[in-house]
């Protein structure tokens, strides 16, 4: 057993998914202590409420309420798990639209605004087709393909500017980020899209659901009662297996991925560094797109469309689901998943006990950090061995020993 | 203990997953003693020199020395026992001056200023000491390569090391330097210094070293003295067989030019001159074209314009009867292989593994690909096939990572891969640059091969040796011109120098003088 797993904690893959699991650990650890300290120092609450804060750090997501005597419980609780898969549908589709920038050696920072701008083309195509003269799946349809272009296109602006200019990408996606946010204000001031029917509400559009526009639930609403999830979460899935497929077995996909590993190399082979460039964000963005379209047309989610000052944080934790995943496509459905649990702990957190959901911001912001340092850990992890296997060297130097302990070499 | 031995490596084991590189390997270099390290790519002779610069920790085995065990932990350690390092690839600041460059990380201070006076003093006199000219207030990018070797050994010389290493030091050298070079070293030894020089250059190893330790495949083959042995011996000491150390090869049946340049220019990166100016030649089918020249004098840009990696500023450049002057770098690859200068750069994705590797040029042909898919089975089946061809060595096969592979098996990678695409023309830059004379034999007979079925090959190079050897026709290449053509049967390494370093040419157009 021993030896099954430290043949295993050889390979490159193994060593990868470690780092994550361990960047994750701490940041639980962090948020646990976090719990703690506040806890123990704020009067209102005492060794108790802290054992429950701790408790729904850790394992939130079957938190099922307070039972009669008000201690917690827990157990398999299908709302927490639909609300999980649900608002993990646009984190998979953000991170793995800055998952494929990275595999094609650039950072797309720019997710955010690719998800404002695929929002507004969206939520307008939605609401704008009446469904009474086209069938709602139609407009569902083109309304998504439209948030996907949408996205596409800003996409491939910084690909642009980087591939004629030559100037980084990084620049480029924070500047179309500012433009995107008040771009998105700037169509939505004054339209017919404003949510103008429900009073108390301000700066909101339309439901897509008030076009009769929502994705199927089929079924999955028996499955996980009283969450919002929908298919968008199969969709979510199928892209990015798609993905994985087309940066692994296809001519583009190589290409892609020579250019991002060597540039020199690639254009030595004859492939154009700058189409790819290009290419590489525009399927950024289009991935990011449809992280917008999906939760839209949902058909239960509203648009705060007066976000000029904001950017929607959807896009920037596509950088952590990225990075945790090592920029695996596959890897990022698991993390996508993971990191809208925190979000579902934050929430359980908030309803149940006296702490709020901004512990949760906390534990993201702590795996962000460690996520970035994923390759030490890695390191770290390779350069045990090393340390390990060095001590007995020392001594036994004299050379007598010879080759007795060959099976010691992978301790 | 035996006093006289400086340093002693003993019983060296360095192992990375898949392959151990050090097998057991001793080392002993006495004081006063140039010592070569002589070994085949792969050998090992860079991870034995990285164990005793601290870079790597050995699984088995001691360092001593002057008899103590010592323990190198990284190369600070290394250099508090007084070891110096000349690395292949220089390690200097470009915009800083000589003696910056010279006295970095060993300053002198006096409550935290720099005290550079002293400083130039002792560069100064260790300079005229052993007769190490360098221009101390010159920035290190502005001064030849030849001289950043003698930035090199100052710094050594500066931090008092008395054993020093020498990594391939003469691959960036004209044969007038390597002389220099040569001669510096004995005095070195005379004065009591002991040099470990790692090299793969015969010649020079019967020139200059006392004893040579040879190495092969990560196992200790023997230490022998020099004057005890002979080129050949040593050779097949390194092989494990006996090697041809000419070129054996008929006379070229030249054909028809397949490649045509006239007055072709391209810009310099560097400069607002032209690296290349106005140069015009021919390469004909079934001979080998050699371009010589020292590092830097416009090869380089040369074949960059050439395969379409820079764009040319003037003149043409004819392929099989085509202009492709303007032509994109797939459209000039399907008459021309490249084996590109540096491999790491252009040559490999080291993050690809080596069957991606090997079908970097082909893998959008119908072979290889179905409607977009790559077609995996036809890549492994040709991997293997060229692995078995071109005896590729790898740990994992097809699936290895380019970048785990020794420097000789990734290029010969290259090699297959270009080689494979029969191309009328042959571009190789430089196709053995670091490799061993396994391999070198191996390169050049394919090279030769290729040559006698009838295919063109320009080759670029700045080992003599090499030149001498395998062309059939040499021009020399001298501040972005030609400055003269040779048939290497009339000529010799010294003329050759001489042109090399601009002292002659064989039309003055009233240039400068040199």
């Amino acid at each position: 057993m021993k030896e099954k797993w430290s043949h295993l904690m050889k390979k490159d893959g193994a060593k990868t998914v470690a780092a994550s699991v361990i960047s994750i650990l701490i940041g639980l650890l962090v948020g646990c202590i976090i719990v703690i300290i506040t806890g123990l120092t704020s009067g209102n609450m005492d060794g108790a409420s802290v054992w429950d804060g701790v408790r729904l750090v850790l394992g939130g997501i079957l938190s099922t309420g307070r039972d009669a005597s008000g201690s917690l419980t827990f157990g398999f609780n299908p709302t927490n798990v639909g609300n999980m898969l649900f608002r993990a549908t646009p984190l998979i589709l953000t991170g793995l639209s800055v998952a494929v920038a990275f595999k094609t050696g650039l950072f797309n920072i720019g997710a955010p605004g690719q998800y404002l701008i695929g929002t507004a083309a969206t939520l307008i195509t939605a609401l704008s087709i009446p469904t009474s003269a086209v069938p709602s799946p139609i407009v569902w349809l083109l309304a998504f393909l439209a948030g996907v272009l949408a996205g596409a296109l800003w996409g491939a602006i910084p690909g642009l500017v980087k591939a004629l200019l030559n100037i980084n990408e990084v620049l480029a996606c924070i500047m179309t980020n500012w433009i995107a946010a008040n771009l998105v204000t700037w169509i939505f001031d004054n339209s017919v899209w404003r949510n103008l029917e429900e009073y108390g509400k301000t700066n909101y559009i339309y439901k897509t659901s008030h076009n009769g526009v929502e994705t199927a639930r089929a079924g999955l609403e028996a499955l996980f009662p009283g969450s919002q999830v929908n298919w968008g979460f199969g969709i979510a899935v199928v892209i990015a297996i798609l993905v994985y497929v087309f940066m692994t077995k296809t001519t583009m996909g190589y290409e892609l991925m020579a250019c991002g590993s060597n540039r020199h190399a690639a254009r030595y082979a004859g492939v154009s560094d700058r189409r790819n460039i290009v290419l590489s964000m525009a399927i950024a963005g289009a991935l990011s797109g449809a992280a917008a379209a999906l939760y839209y047309l949902s058909g239960n989610t509203e648009f705060y469309w007066q976000t000029y000052q904001s950017l929607p944080a959807t896009g920037f934790n596509g950088i952590p689901v990225a990075l945790l995943a090592a920029s695996n496509p596959i890897g990022v459905i698991f993390t996508g998943c993971f990191m809208s649990m925190l979000n579902i702990v934050g929430q359980q957190l908030t309803s149940l006990t006296a702490f709020n959901e901004y512990i949760t911001d906390v534990i993201i912001a702590t795996i962000v950090y460690l996520s970035a340092f994923s390759l030490v850990i890695k390191l770290w992890l390779s350069g045990r061995k090393k340390h390990k296997a060095q001590p007995p060297a020392v001594p036994a130097a004299s050379a007598a020993d010879g080759k007795t302990e060959k099976g010691g070499e992978d301790a | 203990m035996d006093s006289e031995n400086v340093i002693e490596m003993l019983h060296i084991t360095k192992e990375f997953p898949g392959i151990i590189a050090n097998d057991d390997i001793t080392l002993q270099l006495r004081r006063g003693e140039i010592h070569a390290l002589l070994g085949e790519n792969g050998a090992g002779k860079s991870t034995l020199m990285s164990v005793l610069f601290g870079l790597y920790q050995p699984e088995k085995g001691v360092i001593k020395k002057n008899g103590q065990v010592v323990q190198i932990n990284d190369p600070n350690d290394a250099t508090a026992l007084g070891i110096g390092m000349v690395h292949q690839h220089f390690k200097l600041i470009e915009v800083f001056t000589v003696l910056d460059n010279i006295i970095l990380g060993a300053e002198t201070t006096k409550a935290g200023f720099l005290q550079k006076k002293e400083a130039r003093a002792k560069v100064e006199a260790l300079s005229e000491r052993y007769g190490l000219k360098v221009d101390l207030d010159a920035k290190v990018e502005d001064i030849t390569v030849g001289m950043q070797q003698r930035v090199e050994i100052l710094k050594m010389l500066y931090r008092d090391n008395e054993i020093l290493i020498f990594d391939e030091p003469t691959a960036v050298l004209t044969p007038q330097e390597i002389d220099e070079l040569m001669a510096t070293m004995k005095e070195f030894a005379k004065e009591g210094k002991s040099i470990l020089f790692i090299s793969h250059k015969l010649n020079e190893i019967m020139a200059v070293s006392d004893r040579v330790t040879v190495l092969r495949k990560g196992k200790y083959i023997g230490t022998v003295d020099t004057k005890d042995t002979d080129k050949q011996s040593l050779s097949d000491m390194m092989v494990g067989r006996s090697v041809q150390l000419e070129v054996h090869k008929e006379p070229a049946q030249p054909g028809e030019a397949v490649l045509s340049l006239r007055d072709f220019c391209v810009p310099s990166r560097a400069h607002k001159r032209n690296a290349v100016d106005h140069v015009s030649f021919d390469v004909r089918a079934g001979e080998i074209l050699c371009i010589a020249g020292i590092d830097g004098n416009g090869q380089t840009e040369l074949v960059y314009g050439l395969t379409g990696l820079e764009k040319s500023s003037g003149g043409t450049a004819t392929l099989c009867g085509e202009d492709i002057s303007h032509a994109s770098i797939r459209h000039r690859g399907k008459n021309m292989s490249h084996i590109p200068e540096d491999r790491h750069k252009h040559g490999l994705v080291l993050d690809f593994t080596l069957e991606q590797n090997l079908v970097l040029q082909r893998y959008q042909e119908k072979r290889f690909q179905t409607k977009g898919f790559i077609n995996r089975g036809a890549v492994r089946e040709y991997a293997n096939q060229l692995i078995a061809q071109y005896d590729v060595r790898s740990g994992q096969g097809p699936v290895t990572a380019a970048r785990s592979m020794s420097g000789g098996n990734q290029q010969k990678a290259i090699i297959a891969r270009e080689l494979d695409r029969e191309k009328p023309l042959i571009v190789a830059v430089q196709p053995t640059r670091g490799l061993d004379v396994g391999a070198i034999e191996y390169i050049h007979s394919q090279l030769v091969a290729e040559r006698d079925k009838g295919r063109a090959v320009l080759l670029v190079s700045l080992e003599l040796d090499e030149v001498m050897n395998l062309s059939d026709r040499i021009l020399v290449m001298y501040e972005g011109e030609i400055v003269g053509e040779f048939d290497p049967k009339q000529t010799d390494v010294q003329e050759l120098g001489l042109y090399m370093a601009g002292a002659k040419r064989a039309q003055e157009k009233g240039g400068r003088p040199a």
